[in-house]
Formats: C-alpha cells, structure tokens, sequence
C-alpha cells in the first residue's frame, strides 16, 4: 500500500504547495502518513475511548453510591472498572488526544512541511488503536488489575506496554518536528507556545514511558512466570498507578497550558506578555512532572510496599513548583488579556474553562504535600486527577475548536461546542468536589487493596466520617460523571456536524503564528513562503507591520 | 577581472542559502536510543534496589544453585568494546566515500555483535536457574534479555545501513543514517557497560 505523505525536505517542493489528492476509498485514511489525517484519527479515536473511560467512572461512582449491596457489579468488579476508568482517561484518552492535535498542528506551527517521522506518526496510530482494543477487550475477559484470568492480566499489561510504546513513537515523531524541522529565523526562543510544551512536555514522556514500558514488562514476566514478588494481579495496578497521581499527572497539563498560550494572545488581539517567562514556567512545570521516582516500592518477597518519598523534601517542593508554575502561566494570560481587546470567542472560553479546573487540580496537589492533612491515598487524590485530566481535556478540545479551520477545513459549531465545554466542566467539578469532600472524609481510593478488603457490601476505606454521607458524595461523583458523559457527546456532536457550507478561511480568528499563513485545510507542503521570522508571532509582525511583508523567504525544509 | 557595486548588489539580493539539513534522523536516533536505554535502566535499578535491600538484612542476593559467572559477561563487554571501533570505522569509511571498508567493517560488527548474543545465551544456559525460580533469576533474565533485543535492534539496523552503503546511498556528507546508526550501537554498548556491572562484577 502506498503511504501518502509529503517530503520531509521539501525545500523546493513546499515552495508550491499541491491540492491533496487522496487516493480512494479505506487506502486514503489506513494508508495515509500526513500528519493532519493521522492527527484526526488520534483526536476521534481518543474521544471514543474518553466515553469508555467516562461510562466507567460513572459506574463506578453509582456503585459506590449504595453500600447495602452491588448495584451495578461485584467488588472486585468494581476495582476493574476503576482501574479501566484511569487507563482510559489518561493513555487511551486525554495523552493520545494531545499528541494527535500536536502531530496535525505543530509542522504547521514550527513552519515544516511535515512531522519528522510521517509513517512512524502514522504506524504509533495504528499500534495503539489495536492495543488499545485489546486493552478494553482483555477487560472483558476477566482481564485487568485485579482480574481472575492470569493470562488476561497478562493480556492486559502486554497491551499496555504496546500502548505505551505507540505513545513513545508518536511523542518522539513531534519532539524532533520542533528541535529539528523549525522554519529559518525560528530559534527556539522564538517557538510558539504550544509547541514549546508539547517540546517539553514530550520530552519528559520520552524519559517516563520507558520507564513505565520497563515496569510492565517485569510485571508481565512476573506475572507469567511464578508470581514470585510483584503480587500477581493484585500488584498490577500499583506498578502504574504513579502514572494517575502528581507529580506524572501533571504533564497532560502542560501541552493543555500550551493551547491556553496560544489561544489567549490570539483572543485578546496583542502578543503574549512576557513569551520568555511563560516558556520557563512551561518548562518548570515539565521538569517537576518528572514522576517516575514516585512509585510504590517493591520488596523481593512481595511484602508492603514502601514510600520512602512520601512528605519528603522533593514531593513537597515538587508539589508546591507546580502551583508556582501555573499561577504564574495564569497571571501572564491575565496581563495579555488585560493590555489587548478580547474577544469572548469559543476557544477561548474552554480554554479558559480547561485552565480553571488545571488550577484547581494542582493546588488540590499541593495539599497532598501536607502530612498533617492526611490526604495521601484518599479520594483527595482521586479528585484531584479528574480535575487536572479533565481540565486538560476541556483545554485540548478548545484546542481543537481553535484548530478546526486547520484540522478540518471548517468551524465548529460555537453553540454546540460552548455546551459541550460547559457541561464538560460541570460534569468534571460535580465528580471531583465529591470525591474530594469524601477524601477529607477519610475515604481511601480505589487503587489498591481497600475495596477487597471491605468486602463487597460496604464502602470502601471509610476510616472516619459517616458513611451515609460518602455514600451520597459517591453518588453525586457518579452523576457528575455522567454529565461530562454527556458533555463529551455533544462536543463529538458538533465535530461530527461541523459548520458546512464555505470555509472559514484561511486566517478566520487573525492568528499570530505560522498555521494561520497556509489554506484552511492546508495543502500538501503547507506554505508556498514565509515571512521573516523576527519574533514568536511572525504573522502578528506582519499584520501590525513590524515587518515588511515582501520581505519573504522560501519555505524551509 | 574586478568586482563591481553592482555585481555586490546582486549577490545581496540572492535568496538566501537553503537550511542546512536537519539531522532529523540522528535526533530521532538520540531520542529513541534514550529511550530504549531507559527503559533497561529501569530494571536495573529496580534490581540494584532489591539487592541492597537483601544485603542490608544481612542475606545472601543470589540464591544457592544460581551460577553468574564472570567470563560469559565480561567475554561481552570486551566483544562489544571492540565493536565501537569497528563501528566508528564504518561512519568513517563512510564519510571518505570508502565502500570497501565500510562493508569490512560493518561485517566484523555485525559478526561481533553475534558473538556476544551467543556469549550471553551461553551466560544464560550456564546460570543453573530458570526464570521462574527465583525473583533474582527472573531480573537478570529480563535485564539481559531486553539488552540483548535492543542490540538486536541495532544489529538491524546496521544491516539496514550496510545495504544502504551497498547500493551507494550513504557516502561522504548523505552517511547520516550510519551516524544515526552508530550512535544507536554507542548506546547500547553504554548501557551494557551498566548490565555488566550491575550483574557480572557485583551480582
């Protein structure tokens, strides 16, 4: 099969971009490496896997919600369904949902032709669309932390590690995009926002999912050979939980704080204020993302896991950076939008809406840090990853409504969007300020031996506080859950019913960086020319005459 | 004859110079080989963790009946040393525009590289456990196993490039895949050094 893509050193091809013409039929989508199609195939295919993920956690919530007895499944059942939830929202969702908006957008952005890796790009897809149906499937076959079927879990962890080496290829494909294929005149100073975090950020996840492939496969072997120290099925869940808690958690957030970087200036028609200090604080939150030493420990006879990190000094400074780190984000989108004249354009609202529960998740993080709380391994924790996974999302589909024109050629509906974005983060806060209430409560989270032990029947983990009372909170996490459930439909609605009729145009929103040069959908090779590249808002120089326009340059390779 | 104002102006008026090219496969390489050494790493710490938490009670790390002898191993760090030179004579037959060597040397590499696949698969055949029947045994098989489908990786990757060079796509400036290739091989000589190590020397 032919693998449609355009030419990594185009030096002359891209200086006349071609009309895309696609080859026919099911060849134009599987065979394809243009980093645009294979970016959609990401989006779509991670927002499905996000109302698996979502369906799960609601479940979850009204199970919990009664503990006379089992209202939807058996306990241990219910441990699955968690564990499906987390895997879900983080791997199958909201990470392959940032990398496939990057793959589309930043080639664009840095002013390349194509990503670095184009059929790489496109293989990393498909590798992690049937891992991640395997996955799903290894579920259904008593599979997953906590299964009965040993070979299932196994099954279940092979996926997952092919999962996270799909992710590894397309994050590796975009981080070489910025450090290698940047426009003439686009040091990395000058990069824009988005692809400054996704540089950042990817490069922390090339330095983490090794780390987490390196467990899963010494947890297969395990699992597969004996079960001689890592706790067979039981033990599967705490060799990846590190990836659902600070500090990991936070590098979905930095790729999402990139959109909002990219977003803000635009709406509030004025360059961003203060570009250097906000790539540092991008950077900081990166680096402090760095989770990989915070696991739970293992024994050689697969005794009690110790912490010995826990309410140290690096978890503590590293909780409280990251709030240093977005507040600080948060004040510079303050400025940009104070100095400019904003438009309250959909974009800029999910974005804003993204940043919101980001915030909250992170300095929901920072309490952890406080041992005198008594927060760590409670729900606190759990609410805290629906706020920092769910902000990113909210943030990444204000992403995507930014970048339809790019993406698809066309506007997202504002109505059907804004609903969506709104219910999203209704549905995110009504789930998570429960489960925190609860965690202050005392109520341990789903991610070990708590539930097991309560036994089916009872409310897991209650060490304090009344039952009845975390019972409704369970409950009302349940229903907010469902909500964002719906949310997430009718924001795929309105991607499905995107605006027809004529294009939106090239430059619909008068961006300031390289993407808003070429056509809407952009063709083959991207840019006929560039202008000079003085700044980090290239086209923003042009249009305010900071630059001469005729002053154009040939585009790069 | 002499340069004018004029010839000047034109010369400054020439588009500019194309953009040196990127090395976006020797970057990608980079990243990918960090990758695949971190992932090994991974296991080797989580083994030198175990090991001093063993020591520190006062127990003995391997069990009775396990066999790590010191010639399998340290026979493998010596094989793959003299590949490093073998395979920087590679990239610079290369970038002289030398074919013939650069077949020679990529033959003795990869020829070398067998030789410590067999040195470890007899390591392994000599260690007198199998994988299931300790949690040591199981480490040292996933560490060395993993390190040697990484050189696996590399040996493919050689090969990829020596059939480059033979169908006269990777000379003088164009060898960036062999470069790309050599620093693969680098890193997986590196990270052997750390298995060695770990698991020859200290066990």
């Amino acid at each position: 099969m032919t693998v449609t893509e355009a030419s990594r050193e185009p030096v002359e091809a891209a200086a006349t971009p071609v009309p895309v013409v696609p080859p026919p039929g099911l060849a134009a989508v599987v065979g394809s490496g243009d980093p645009r199609t294979v970016g959609k195939l990401f989006i779509g295919t991670s927002l499905v896997f996000l109302l698996v993920a979502g369906v799960a956690g609601a479940l979850v919530g009204f199970e919990l919600g009664d503990a006379s007895g089992k209202q939807v499944f058996e306990a241990d059942t219910t441990l699955r369904v968690f564990t499906l939830h987390g895997t879900a929202a983080l791997l199958l969702g909201v990470l392959p949902l940032l990398i496939g908006l990057a793959t589309a957008v930043v080639p664009l952005q840095v002013g390349a032709a194509t990503v670095a890796f184009p059929r790489a790009s496109a293989a990393a897809y498909w590798v992690w669309l049937v891992a991640g149906g395997i996955l799903l499937a290894s579920y259904a076959i008593d599979g997953g932390p906590f299964g009965a079927d040993d070979d299932a879990v196994g099954l279940y962890v092979l996926a997952l590690a092919v999962v996270a080496v799909a992710l590894f290829v397309a994050t590796l494909s975009v981080v070489t995009t910025v450090l290698t294929l940047r426009a003439p005149g686009m040091s990395l100073r000058r990069t824009p926002l988005f692809s400054w975090s996704v540089l950042v950020a990817g490069t922390v996840w090339l330095l983490t999912l090794p780390v987490l492939g390196g467990m899963l496969l010494v947890t297969y072997l395990d699992l597969r050979y004996g079960q001689q120290f890592l706790g067979g099925p039981q033990g599967v869940y705490d060799r990846i939980a590190w990836l659902f808690w600070q500090p990991t958690l936070y590098l979905v957030a930095v790729p999402a704080l990139g959109i909002v970087a990219d977003v803000v200036p635009v709406f509030a028609q004025r360059r961003h204020q203060r570009h250097g200090t906000a790539m540092v604080l991008l950077g900081l939150l990166s680096a402090v993302g760095f989770g990989a030493w915070a696991q739970l420990g293992v024994t050689i006879d697969g005794g009690e896991a110790p912490t010995p990190w826990l309410f140290e000094g690096p978890w503590v400074v590293v909780s409280f950076l990251a709030i240093v780190a977005v507040l600080g984000l948060v004040g510079l989108w303050n400025l940009t939008l104070a100095a400019g004249r904003p438009r309250l354009s959909t974009p800029l609202v999910l974005a804003q809406m993204g940043t919101l529960a980001i915030v909250v998740g992170v300095v929901a993080g920072g309490a952890t840090a406080i041992d005198a709380l008594d927060l760590d391994g409670t729900t606190w924790m759990t609410a805290q990853a629906t706020m920092v996974v769910g902000g990113a999302l909210v943030a990444a589909l204000g992403g995507v409504a930014f970048w339809a024109p790019k993406l698809y050629g066309k506007l997202l509906p504002d109505a059907g969007t804004r609903l969506g974005g709104t219910l999203l983060l209704l549905g995110i806060l009504v789930a998570a300020v429960p489960q925190a209430v609860a965690g202050a409560l005392g109520q341990l989270r789903l991610a070990g031996a708590g539930l097991l032990d309560a036994g089916p029947g009872t409310v897991p983990g209650v060490v304090r506080g009344d039952v009845d009372t975390v019972e409704l909170l369970d409950l009302v996490s349940g229903v907010g859950l469902a909500v964002a459930v719906l949310g997430g439909l009718t924001i795929a609605t309105a991607l499905l019913r995107r605006r027809s009729g004529e294009g939106p145009g090239d430059d619909p929103w008068s961006g300031h960086t390289l993407e808003w040069l070429t056509t809407s959908p952009p063709a083959v090779g991207h840019f006929a020319s560039l202008p000079p590249i003085t700044s980090e808002a290239p086209v923003y120089d042009a249009r305010h005459g900071a630059v001469r326009p005729a002053d154009t340059t040939e585009a790069p390779a | 004859m002499a340069t004018t104002a004029t010839d000047l102006e034109v010369f400054s008026a020439a588009p500019p110079s194309p953009p040196a090219r990127p090395r976006v496969l020797l970057v990608g390489t980079a990243l990918g080989a960090s990758g695949a050494a971190l992932t090994l790493l991974t296991l080797v710490a989580l083994y030198a963790r175990l090991r001093a938490d063993v020591l520190a009670r006062g127990e003995v790390w391997l069990p009775e009946g396990s066999n790590v002898q010191l010639t399998p191993g340290s026979m493998g760090m010596a094989t793959l040393t003299l590949s490093l030179f073998t395979v920087a004579w590679i990239v610079q037959a290369l970038h002289n525009d030398d074919r013939g060597h650069a077949l020679m040397a990529f033959a003795v590499s990869l020829v070398l590289a067998a030789a410590y696949v067999n040195g470890a698969a007899y390591g392994w055949q000599q260690m007198g456990v199998g994988i299931a029947s300790s949690p040591q045994a199981l480490l040292i098989f996933a560490i060395t196993g993993l390190h040697v489908a990484m050189t696996g990786v590399g040996m493919l990757f050689l090969a990829v490039m020596a059939f480059k060079a033979v169908g006269g796509q990777l000379t003088g400036r164009a060898a960036e895949g062999v470069s790309a290739a050599a620093l693969y091989w680098f890193v997986t000589v590196a990270t052997y050094s750390v298995v060695w190590y770990t698991i020859t020397i200290t066990k």
